[in-house]
């Protein structure tokens, strides 16, 4: 399909708006014609041959002719603008809810800035093409043909000869479209660097502050600065190649039309006054050609603009999201079996290897590990971010691939290590999962997540609006928001992957407390460093490079000396003195 | 906590129409005016050499044909020919040289307005989504792309052509150009009245614009969340919200904008029609036939550059509303500069004090920090403890400046860091923030981020250190391993680590630690503890922690709640105090007991 045909499947929707403007687009140029038409008349009857009583009548349909015909120009004009918006609403919509239901590999490879540059300039090009770039183009196709047949009328031989450059002009045109579609695409690959790099600096600017490299990302900006002129002056380059030529033929048409009907006359082969007519139409042959070299830059501009927004519309997700007829309640049993997984760009490193286990409705789960042993990966598992490479996760003895993807996130809610607030009042954070949200319920659930206290101190309580990420908050705070959030949500499985961090112990063994609680129905999993955040799980795993090293409860575990007991001593002996006793 | 704008509120719009925009606009002309007057005489010839061409018709319909001379017709088309090329060459010079004056006034534009974002402070960013800064910086400023290239240079060779065809026009019959511009009050009044709508209307446009283009950016870096939540159908939803506002402002803007050319073109007519009547009629003129045809020819010289020139003030009007806010966005104050007077903070021996410091971050906003007084000595290592937003992050955020003190003042061996140039702060300070940010680039890249001309061993021994070095070593390619903004495909725990790294590479004088190893696990954080140890000898440090583990051998412990240092001490001190430490501490041994 090329873009042309692509945009039609978008712009087809507007049908009957685009006939409309068709329509007006012609009635539009037949009033172009009528006023010329007219002056010769006032000319000939009225001012030569002293009609003076026509005038009056004359000039008011000139008046009215042009006023009729700026308008039909005014509506077409909005007509092409609303049916380009409206393209561009649909395009953009499809965009987005393309990247809504992309898997994680998708956002682990391209850059936040590269999408928005396709969500933002990509799109302006696509506009641009359908609410002036079409109209223009078949304003200037309308002109060739109706200056072929008027002058054809008036001399045939002349019109030949005029048309015989047109091949001339086609084979220029498509040489710089081949030319120039290059050059727009860097100058949109250029623009989506010189995003990406903006859009980090913007993301990261604590730490360029932190370590002072104002300067280094302004060398940096200043090289992809210069490099999006440069792929810009390469366009220049190309138009300044054929623009100037492609103007020359235009022109030229009026010499070949001097001379070659000059001799006509003169042959007596066409009288003068034929020859004025022709040469009154004239511009009708050559703003077309004129126009044609513009046009193509902005065709092509389009086309490279379609190219990378086609390419995320025809993004392959390896987790589809499947639509289901009925909603599948989940009571909570998870099991593993034999699941490994290893990540696409590196499947030589095996992230997690040979996964067994089983859990319970109501029991949780605690899971200890070296940093980067695998542990939020196997949670990613459960929550379907990732399927595994091979093995099964069973969800109520089912496999988690068979449930569709939105229906099992709906009641598996993970609360992530990085903690993303959108940038919203606190109350519109913590509903996000259940907008539907009993205030009861959420002040209930701030509560157990010891949040409701610091909310409600805040000068604006649960009205407070935080910054993109949640800048403003400490980490605590982040994370108790967080965790309210995922209980709000009420899920049927819990996932907290280190969500008490941040916390001073005494807080967290609040909230644990509070949580064991709530959380008697749920299946719980718990991510932690610190032995005091699971050691009251049913059972604990210990990972090490992606494989479960140990298991069992916290005495258990503690009775095997292994690893679980080597962290438990050292954490223990950090703080090996009692109060008093020293 | 200053006041926050969100993806679903507008920004505050200017009232009053600023004539000092296009002022400040042309002083990113001035470095090219020279280049300009160049295209300007180029433009001139090809203007000449293009109003040759109706003249040459002209010439040779009234005598070269009726005349039947071949000869001169050949002579004419040979001069025409002659002009088509000087238009030719012409032509070619200009398109290349407009994109480029174009080009490098949108690109310092960009520079300007980049730079200026590097010297705002933290509040700025944290006060907006980051979608509305991005549009600002590259979108805002190329919608300026086609007024400052073909835009202005179109108008200087329309307002050319106008003024030529006028002094044509009075030259052959000044009374009838007196009647032609009869009806120009009412295009002006038209102009005006459009302007007026137009102008705000564009205003509009632009927050909605903005509004978007933030929304869009939260989504992306918040999809996780969003898909986590399975929240993508009311994601959506807003959006097409957010979406449609866009499109109906659009449609508003460009209905108020294309109304222009309507009434400039039925205003052009029925002047064409009042000089055919009071010609004609003979009303108050004496003309002949010939004149008057010569003289309605004129008229449509006169109207087709009013007509350019309408569409230039339309993209000029269009354009102010995004000028406002670049200009908006250069305009804020950095807050947080050198002073006059600044200097070069020597080599930091490691002496701070606070003395008696204060800190809201607004005007009438609370409290955060209230006379906080204290004296670290040269390579002593100070822990701060306490709750949750008890303000131990902004006690050093303070003695980095990333704020300025309210009241009171932080002094680095004895000078006041308001003195010193922040670049010669900063850059002894090793700070490492609680939240990890990753750059896209290579892990070798991300570490030396700090100190860039660092060796690829300097930073290896620095990995080392902090114990990243082992699994650094297991990625894909090592050291060289591509990352993805904000390390995505990494740990926390590992994320923290090369943020470590990063820190001790650029060997600072003060280390600042917040929470720095809060998502690393026991057995790495202790070696990493060892590794560091022998690091901070002779290096004043700060270490924000809540496992008390961590920091019993500091030097000094400040217990910090509600803003105020409420205790003070050494490990031993403060247990015998039994304050608030001790109850802190007890609470954390029980729980450890327990287990």
């Amino acid at each position: 399909m090329n873009p042309y045909q692509w945009i039609w499947r978008y712009a087809r929707r507007y049908k009957g708006k685009m006939w409309l403007a068709a329509i007006l687009i012609i009635g539009n140029s037949l009033g172009i014609i009528v006023v010329p038409l007219l002056g010769g008349a006032i000319i000939d009857q009225v001012i030569n041959q002293g009609h003076t009583e026509r005038l009056p009548w004359m000039l008011a349909v000139m008046i009215g002719t042009t006023l009729v015909r700026t308008l039909m120009r005014y509506t077409y004009q909005i007509l092409c603008e609303r049916v380009g918006q409206n393209t561009l609403y649909d395009v953009r919509k499809d965009l987005f809810n393309k990247l809504q239901s992309l898997d994680f590999n998708f956002f682990n490879t391209v850059r936040t800035g590269d999408i928005m540059a396709r969500m933002t300039g990509d799109m302006d090009a696509i506009r641009h093409f359908v609410s002036w770039v079409s109209y223009q183009v078949i304003e200037c196709v309308l002109w060739f043909f109706t200056a072929v047949v008027v002058m054809s009328t008036i001399s045939w031989p002349l019109m030949l000869a005029l048309v015989a450059v047109t091949p001339l002009i086609g084979i220029l045109t498509i040489k710089m479209s081949q030319a120039a579609h290059p050059v727009f695409f860097q100058i949109r690959q250029s623009f989506s660097r010189l995003n990406s790099m903006v859009e980090e600096n913007i993301s990261g600017n604590r730490v360029v502050k932190a370590f002072t490299q104002e300067p280094y990302e302004i060398q940096k900006f200043d090289k992809l600065n210069d490099d999006y002129k440069q792929r810009n002056m390469a366009s220049a380059a190309v138009s300044r190649r054929y623009l100037p030529v492609l103007d020359f033929l235009a022109s030229i048409l009026t010499v070949i039309a001097l001379l070659l009907g000059g001799y006509f006359v003169i042959t007596k082969q066409m009288t003068l006054g034929d020859l004025v007519a022709f040469n009154g139409f004239l511009w009708m042959l050559n703003q077309p050609m004129r126009m044609s070299g513009w046009l193509i830059n902005d065709m092509q501009r389009f086309s490279a603009a379609t190219i990378k927004i086609r390419q995320m519309l025809g993004a392959k997700s390896q987790i589809p999201v499947n639509n289901a007829d009925h909603y599948e309640k989940i009571h909570g049993t998870v099991e593993f079996r034999h699941v490994n997984f290893e990540y696409a760009d590196d499947p030589t490193q095996p992230v997690l290897h040979d996964i067994n286990f089983q859990v319970a409705p109501g029991q949780t789960m605690g899971i200890l590990g070296e940093t980067g042993s695998g542990k939020s990966t196997l949670m990613n598992l459960i929550t379907r971010f990732y399927d595994p490479t091979s093995g099964e996760v069973l969800i109520d003895g089912k496999n988690a691939k068979d449930y569709p993807v939105r229906q099992l996130r709906d009641q598996v809610t993970i609360v992530m290590q990085d903690q993303f607030l959108f940038s919203d009042t606190i109350k519109d954070n913590i509903n996000y999962g259940n907008r539907q949200a009993d205030p009861g319920f959420i002040h209930a659930m701030a509560d157990v997540a010891d949040a409701e206290d610091f909310i409600t101190d805040m000068p604006a309580g649960y009205d407070t609006v935080v910054g993109e990420r949640g800048v403003g908050l400490s980490g605590g705070q982040k994370q108790r928001i967080s965790l309210t959030r995922a209980l709000v949500k009420d899920p049927a499985i819990l996932i907290l992957d280190d969500t008490t961090s941040a916390l001073d112990m005494e807080t967290e063994a609040k909230i644990q407390k509070e949580l064991r609680r709530i959380t008697a129905d749920k299946t719980t999993f718990i991510i932690a460093t610190r032995i005091s955040s699971i050691r009251q799980a049913d059972q604990i795993i210990v990972l090490q490079h992606g494989r479960i090293i140990e298991r069992g409860t916290h005495d258990e575990l503690l009775a095997k000396h292994g690893y679980y007991f080597d962290t438990y001593q050292k954490q223990l002996g950090a703080l090996g003195v009692a109060p008093g006793e020293e | 906590m200053a006041k926050r704008n969100t993806y679903q509120e507008d920004e505050t719009l200017e009232q009053e129409f600023n004539w000092s925009y296009y002022k400040r606009l042309g002083k990113y002309l001035k470095p090219y005016l020279r280049r300009l007057l160049v295209v300007l005489a180029s433009i001139l010839v090809a203007n000449i050499a293009v109003i040759m061409g109706p003249y040459l018709t002209k010439v040779a319909i009234d005598s070269a044909i009726p005349n039947r001379d071949m000869g001169q017709l050949w002579l004419i088309a040979g001069i025409f020919l002659v002009t088509l090329i000087i238009a030719f060459f012409c032509m070619r010079y200009r398109i290349w040289a407009i994109t480029e004056i174009g080009q490098d006034m949108l690109r310092d534009m960009r520079s300007d307005i980049f730079n200026h974002l590097q010297e705002l402070p933290f509040s700025y960013f944290d006060s907006r989504p980051h979608g509305k800064i991005l549009i600002r910086v590259v979108n805002y400023i190329n919608t300026l792309s086609d007024l400052l290239s073909n835009g202005l240079i179109n108008l200087i060779s329309d307002l050319i052509s106008l003024i030529v065809t006028l002094v044509f026009m009075f030259f052959i019959d000044w009374k009838l150009t007196l009647y032609s511009m009869v009806l120009l009050p009412i295009l002006f009044i038209w102009a005006w009245v459009i302007k007026n709508k137009q102008r705000v209307a564009y205003q509009v446009l632009s927050n909605k614009q903005s509004n978007l283009n933030a929304y869009i950016h939260e989504s992306i870096a918040g999809i996780k969340v969003t898909q986590g939540f399975a929240q993508e159908d009311n994601a959506a939803k807003r959006f097409a919200d957010v979406s449609e506002e866009y499109r109906t402002t659009w449609m508003h803007a460009v209905k108020i904008q294309f109304a222009l050319w309507p009434g400039v073109q039925n205003i052009a007519i029925m002047t064409t029609a009042l000089i055919y009547f009071v010609g004609v009629n003979r009303i108050g003129v004496a003309v002949t036939t010939g004149t008057l045809i010569a003289f309605i020819g004129y008229i449509n010289n006169f109207w087709n550059p009013v007509i350019n020139i309408g569409n230039f003030y339309n993209s000029l009007i269009t354009a102010t509303a995004y000028l406002e806010r670049i200009f908006e966005t250069l305009d804020e104050k950095p807050e947080i500069e050198d002073a006059p007077d600044a200097f070069a903070l020597p080599p930091i021996k490691g002496d701070v004090r606070f003395n008696d410091v204060s800190f809201k971050y607004e005007e009438n906003g609370p409290m955060i920090l209230q006379h906080v007084s204290f004296h670290a000595t040269p390579g002593q290592s100070i822990a701060l403890v306490g709750p949750t937003g008890a303000g131990k992050s902004t006690v050093i955020n303070l003695l980095s400046r990333f704020y300025n003190v309210t009241d009171g003042e932080i002094l680095i061996d004895g000078v006041n860091i308001n003195q010193v140039t922040l670049k010669s702060l900063r850059q002894q300070m090793g700070v490492m923030l609680q939240d990890t940010f990753i750059f896209s680039g290579t892990i070798l890249d991300n570490i030396r981020y700090g100190k860039l001309d660092a060796t690829e061993e300097e930073v290896i021994a620095a990995a080392k250190v902090v114990r990243a070095d082992d699994f650094i070593r297991h990625l894909k390619d090592g050291y060289h391993t591509e990352l993805q903004e904000r390390g995505s495909t990494l740990s926390a725990g590992q994320r923290q680590l090369i943020a470590f790294a990063r820190t001790l590479l650029i060997d600072p004088r003060i280390l600042i630690l917040d929470e720095a190893t809060a998502a690393i696990d026991t057995q790495t954080e202790i070696l990493l503890q060892q590794g560091l140890n022998a690091l901070l000898k002779g290096r004043t440090s700060f270490i924000i922690a809540h496992r008390l583990s961590t920091i019993q051998n500091a030097d000094q412990i400040f217990v910090i709640d509600h803003g105020e240092i409420v205790e003070r001490g050494s490990h031993a001190t403060l247990m015998a105090e039994h304050g608030a430490y001790y109850d802190l501490y007890d609470a954390q041994y029980k729980m450890l007991q327990s287990m």
